[in-house]
């Protein structure tokens, strides 16, 4: 870790500044609200690294996705998403975002998360446990030191292939496109 | 008064609120038996804001928030830090009574615009809860003024440090202590963390504010907890002579405030006008009462 190196603070503000500040929306979709609790509260204290969860998506750039994601929950996530202030984040938390998991023929769960929002980050096991978490983080902060967690600009970048594929799957969306 | 005080002032009262903000959060961290963020936390946070993209959604939406910042400013240069008082002679005790309601209404304006049903609640209770404590001060205040026979908040520093401090003057004793019961409502913690309320209105007049305007409210929440202690120090404990000794009591009464913020949960919002019009406004008006007769 090193958020008490000063040159780096003064060289590259913005990235440090995002690494250590990672404000996080929980969407609980499934079983994984079970992992958040322990997660940010005194057992394992993510707040030590600057990871608590923000009340509102406008106040946010972390965006976990924990469990599967069913086409009525997709709906609130690209929202959610969309609403999010950039430079954001993206974690896919267990193994149904990642394939479908055991939902995998289900008719109403999404199987690929990132066709539909870019994902910078996945977090394998059913359930993975809170030390995992920490696991993601630390490699989150490896790629923003690389600019590799760059899923916003995909997204600003392919927004038309993820607007069609989103109306694929919910039909017509509600709401204008976000990029023109 | 000297120019270099009215830069001074404002940056002091700035510096000292993001520390107390930090340290808010590590004493609350260590009271839950957590290891807790960095003291330096809202500093990377506000860092944070700052660098990421923010949506705006009006001008009233801009003007709001910088309004409400200029009038915390403006209350900070009325209200003396030890012996830097850049405004203080003029106006008293009246001005920083009327202009300490600019902040929370420059927020209001701010977060109406986003036209979210969560801030229009938040702003609703914000208002209920100021008009809460506001009945309280203003009497506490009233038994101030005619105990002290003068609105200048520097006088009433230079007469506490004659004699005794004003919360153990036997006339000021029971605005004194409805002063520490309205206290927690001025700061806006726990029992009175009504017009934010993150798990039930999530954060209420904030939930729309993201990037930029995010760290301009902090920023002003902030001052809000400066101005809410040093006007009680001030007041109430003696003011001091010099700035570390000043601060060092504001910083006494901030903890007590964190641990009342770690022991209670959150009132209902009729709960809490329920109270504030209850016990410490009858102490007010008994101590004003005993205040003019005497």
């Amino acid at each position: 870790m090193d958020r008490n190196k000063l040159i780096k603070w003064i060289k590259t503000p913005a990235k440090m500044g995002n690494k250590y500040s990672l404000h996080a929306v929980y969407f609980c979709t499934g079983c994984g609200i079970i992992e958040i609790p322990p997660t940010i509260t005194t057992r394992w204290d993510a707040e030590r690294f600057g990871v608590t969860p923000a009340a509102t998506p406008r106040q946010a750039n972390l965006f976990l996705i924990t469990g599967y994601v069913s086409l009525k929950t997709l709906k609130s996530i690209i929202r959610t998403y969309e609403q999010m202030p950039e430079p954001k984040y993206t974690v896919g938390f267990g193994s149904c975002p990642i394939n479908g998991g055991m939902y995998w023929d289900s008719y109403n769960t999404i199987k690929h998360l990132d066709k539909y929002i870019p994902v910078d980050g996945w977090i394998a096991g059913c359930m993975p446990r809170p030390e995992a978490i920490f696991i993601a983080v630390t490699h989150l902060w490896k790629m923003i030191d690389n600019d590799m967690a760059d899923g916003y600009k995909k997204y600003r970048n392919n927004y038309d292939q993820y607007r069609a594929n989103q109306e694929k799957v919910l039909g017509s969306l509600d709401w204008p496109p976000l990029f023109k | 008064m000297h120019i270099s005080e009215i830069i001074l002032s404002p940056l002091l009262a700035l510096i000292v609120g993001v520390f107390f903000l930090g340290l808010s959060r590590k004493i609350m961290a260590r009271i839950h038996w957590r290891y807790g963020p960095p003291i330096t936390q809202p500093v990377i946070d506000i860092i944070r804001m700052f660098s990421q993209k923010s949506v705006s959604h009006g001008n009233l939406f801009n003007f709001g928030i910088i309004f409400s910042i200029a009038g915390s400013i403006a209350v900070v240069l009325f209200i003396p830090f030890g012996r830097i008082h850049p405004l203080s002679n003029s106006g008293g005790l009246l001005v920083i009574l009327y202009i300490m309601l600019l902040a929370p209404l420059g927020i209001a304006l701010s977060s109406g615009e986003a036209a979210n049903p969560n801030s229009s609640i938040g702003i609703s209770r914000k208002l209920l809860l100021t008009l809460g404590y506001e009945f309280s001060l203003l009497l506490i205040l009233l038994a101030l003024m005619t105990h002290y026979r003068t609105i200048s908040i520097t006088e009433i520093v230079a007469l506490q440090q004659k004699g005794s401090w004003s919360l153990f003057r036997l006339p000021l004793v029971l605005p004194g202590i409805a002063y520490i019961l309205i206290l927690p409502a001025i700061l806006g913690v726990r029992p009175f963390e009504i017009s934010k309320a993150p798990q039930e209105i999530s954060s209420g007049p904030m939930v729309e504010y993201g990037g930029t305007y995010l760290a301009l409210a902090k920023i002003e929440h902030a001052f809000a907890i400066v101005i809410g202690i040093s006007l009680f120090v001030n007041l109430f404990l003696g003011g001091a002579n010099n700035l570390a000794f000043f601060f060092l009591k504001v910083l006494l009464v901030f903890i007590l405030g964190i641990f009342i913020n770690a022991v209670f949960p959150r009132l209902r919002t009729e709960q809490a006008i329920k109270y504030l019009f209850g016990i410490p406004a009858f102490l007010a008006f008994l101590g004003l009462v005993i205040t003019v007769l005497i």
